[in-house]
């Protein structure tokens, strides 16, 4: 069959053209055309604008953005090298250190210059001189013995090699120096002189080096995985409950849905109130049983322990009906005849759970949890409206923290790279579910 | 041993009776037919022995041990479902093997049987792949081999061909057959095909409303089958009815049809005023013609519909009796539209009671 709008070739009959409206083609691109449009506004056109935005200086009422490359996800403006112990001294026996610790007090600090214009501080404890660390500045070098000498603690400790070895110790770690770049940096390491637990942090305004947005890819996963793991736990046993048959069964089928179908701000409204710090129904009922002294309630939202909790709650409470529903049609499909088969060749009901409903629902269960798993990683509503990412951070998801980088605080171009920092981890476990669930095919 | 015996077994969905309490007795290793229409209660016959579905009243036997309340596990039987019901995500070896492995058979011992039973299938090159990856009969053939894989007293068969086509179903029958000649168990098969029935039963079942009109072997139900239900429901074409009268004088029986036309019977019939009857004549027992053969009468008729089989001919006819069908070989001459007389072969007609419908 040729198309019916070409010219026929020679030798054919012509056949007469159609009229406009009985050609197939242009309807069926008309028919496109509204979701064509739909996906270029909607989908295409803030996809790519906010890939190009996360490479410029983007900023809320700017109206001139500058290129600044990948500087939004990571730009380091400086090194810093810091240490909590360092090993002063190592004696053969204990006596020995704790003489040597009790001299701390008449200590001196000294500084030399050494070749190549650099400064070594030392330390001369009970006629010991040790040399602690060589910087480029004779103030900074000084500075940092001093305080190793002066404001930290000294204790002996016993080495694995039964030696004892006195360390100086701070509780907040004590910042050597900060170096501009990685090759300072790593020279400087080489200059502390005695054993310390040397750490490196980088300081800078990329997203990578913001330690907030860390935070928030941590707690992104805690509530994803959370989450997904206890609605496939409430899931399956509701869906096998769904599916045997007994009295106001449809009834009940209709009313696990409710969370779900519910707008999640107006149901949020209500979990406020059951996390509410002074009126918790939850509280209220714990003290009520003299489980909870009035004393001890918990505040559900302003407690950094109880938040992502809370969180995970509603964001469980609202959709594990859908995974519950998923896998009651995966059930469902499952001819009655299979499961009677299994009962005849001596099946228990473990077993056949096991052995044949479990594999048989295994491809539905997988495309419900690829598509749950994808809402809960991007989810923003829950979180917005219940914690909105607080308290100190602890509920903050990539999702809040862009809207806050990007909306609240006006950094289009950071809140753009955070939203992205998504797409790529998305994609990687869109790929292995799929990856998957081809092999199950096979 | 494995006999099935089946005691007063009656089956009630709430106020409808699906079977009736019947008595029926399956020999050690016989191949016994359950047969009849949709809705006669032979499926749930063969559901109720598999303990699939629980009995009402009455006791199930197998292998002279009652199993009412036993698990099908338990039973000592195996079963085809009509669907297959094959695991589709399991091998053709982990599905003929399942039952084994439940059991903790030695691995051993479940690669000879089902090596064994695969080979006796035409499985053997198929045994790795999925269920989807075959073909209808192959899938026919593997939900049989996962059954013989059991080694059951009795096998059970939930018409395990309907669900392939013309060719594959004729070509199964004889396989299935087979098998039950080399294999040593009892097997009950249920179908509703009277072709199937006929062809592969030692002894066929015919039920209808959750009752057993006639347990006989093919032969005696095609000869002589109890009602007037088993009559018209085995053989094709079926057999033709008229509305009739019976009388008998002085041992003379004889049969008015409306039309005038009269059947002289040619065997006795007990004594008595006449009575309302339906007689019964099979399509092959009209003929064109009484050449050399027994007694026949002359009934005229016009030609309604010819239909070539190749070998036979259907022929659909009117008479004064009203329409019936005969099947002939001679096939050369008739139109419709001809006038003939055709011969019914006296000795060959069935008596039904008007109103009990059962054979006279």
């Amino acid at each position: 069959m040729g198309d019916l709008t070409t010219t026929p070739e020679s030798g054919e009959t012509p056949r007469p053209r159609m009229a406009f409206f009985d050609r197939e083609a242009p309807f069926g691109y008309g028919l496109v055309l509204p979701a064509v449009l739909y996906l270029i506004v909607f989908i295409a056109y803030p996809f790519l604008m906010s890939i190009y935005m996360s490479f410029t200086d983007a900023q809320a009422g700017n109206r001139t953005w500058t290129w600044v490359g990948g500087a939004n996800y990571s730009k380091v403006d400086s090194y810093e090298v810091s240490a909590n112990d360092f090993v002063v001294a190592t004696f053969p026996t204990q006596p020995q250190a704790a003489a040597f610790i009790a001299k701390k007090g008449e200590g001196q600090q000294v500084t030399d210059a050494v070749p190549g214009g650099r400064f070594r501080a030392s330390i001369v404890v009970a006629g010991a001189k040790i040399p602690l660390i060589e910087m480029l500045s004779a103030d900074d070098a000084s500075f940092n013995a001093s305080s190793i000498l002066e404001d930290l603690q000294w204790k002996a400790r016993k080495t694995i090699g039964g030696k004892y070895e006195v360390v100086a110790h701070s509780d907040t770690p004590l910042v050597i120096g900060t170096f501009p770049t990685r090759a300072a940096l790593s020279s400087a390491k080489r200059q502390i002189l005695v054993d310390a637990d040397v750490r490196t942090k980088t300081n800078g305004t990329g997203v990578l080096q913001d330690p907030n947005f860390l935070l928030a890819v941590k707690n992104t996963f805690k509530y994803t995985f959370g989450t997904e793991v206890i609605k496939l736990f409430l899931g399956i046993p509701c869906a096998l409950l769904l599916n045997r048959a007994f009295r106001g069964r449809k009834l009940l089928r209709g009313l696990v849905v409710i969370p779900w179908v519910i707008p999640i701000a107006i149901s949020a409204q209500a979990w406020l109130w059951i996390f509410d710090s002074s009126f918790s129904v939850i509280n209220w009922t714990l003290v009520h049983w003299h489980i909870l002294s009035p004393a001890h309630i918990i505040n559900f939202r302003g407690d950094k322990d109880w938040a992502m909790f809370s969180v995970v709650l509603v964001n469980v409470w609202r959709g594990f009906p859908f995974t519950a529903i998923v896998i009651l049609a995966g059930l469902t499909a499952i001819p009655d005849e299979i499961l009677e088969r299994a009962r005849l060749e001596g099946a228990n009901a473990f077993q056949r759970f096991i052995y044949i409903i479990g594999p048989m629902v295994r491809p539905i269960l997988m495309v419900s949890l690829l598509f749950s798993v994808i809402f809960s990683f991007t989810d923003f509503n829950t979180i917005w409206i219940i914690t909105k990412g607080g308290p100190f951070d602890q509920t903050q998801v990539l999702s809040t923290y862009a809207y806050q980088l990007g909306v609240n605080a006006g950094y289009l171009g950071k809140g753009a790279a955070v939203s992205l920092f998504m797409f790529p981890i998305m994609a990687l476990m869109v790929f292995f579910m799929l990856q998957f669930l081809r092999r199950e095919e096979a | 041993m494995a006999d099935v015996v089946l005691e007063k077994v009656e089956k009630r969905f709430g106020d409808v009776s699906a079977v009736a309490g019947i008595d029926l007795t399956v020999q050690d290793r016989e191949f016994l037919i359950l047969v009849g229409p949709s809705g006669c209660g032979k499926t749930t016959t063969l559901r109720m022995i598999a303990g699939l579905e629980d009995v009402t009243s009455g006791d199930i036997r197998i292998g002279g041990r009652s199993v009412i309340g036993l698990p099908p596990r338990d039973r000592d039987i195996a079963m085809v479902f009509q669907s297959y019901a094959l695991y589709p995500h399991m091998s053709v070896y982990k599905n003929m093997s399942f039952s084994l492995r439940l059991r903790h058979t030695p691995k051993a011992e479940v690669e000879r049987r089902v090596q064994e039973v695969a080979a006796i299938l035409g499985l053997s090159d198929r045994l790795n792949r999925k269920p989807r990856q075959l073909s209808g009969g192959e899938r026919q053939r593997v939900a049989v081999g996962a059954a013989l894989c059991r080694q059951a007293g009795v096998l059970l068969f939930d018409e395990p061909l309907s669900n392939l086509d013309a060719k594959l179903r004729v070509h199964m029958r004889t396989e299935l057959k087979r098998l039950h000649q080399s294999v040593k168990s009892t097997m009950v098969y249920v179908t509703h095909d009277q072709v199937e029935a006929m062809t592969m039963g030692d002894r066929i079942v015919i039920m209808n409303g959750g009752s057993i009109l006639q347990v006989a072997t093919p032969l005696e139900a095609y000869d002589k089958p109890a009602n007037r239900f088993v009559a018209g429901f085995i053989g094709t074409p079926p057999m033709n009815f008229f509305q009739g009268t019976l009388t008998a004088k002085a041992g003379q029986g004889s049969v008015d049809l409306s039309g005038g036309i009269n059947l002289p019977l040619t065997r006795p019939v007990p004594e008595g005023s006449s009575r309302p009857v339906t007689v019964g004549i099979r399509p092959e027992h009209i003929h064109l013609s009484v050449e050399g053969r027994g007694n026949h009468q002359k009934v005229p008729a016009t030609i309604d519909v010819v239909e070539p089989l190749g070998h036979d001919v259907i022929v659909t006819a009117r008479s004064a009796a009203g329409n019936f069908q005969m099947q002939t070989e001679i096939y050369a001459g008739l139109r419709p539209a001809d006038n003939l007389d055709l011969w019914f072969d006296t000795d060959r007609i069935y008596l039904f009671d008007r109103e009990t419908e059962w054979a006279i």
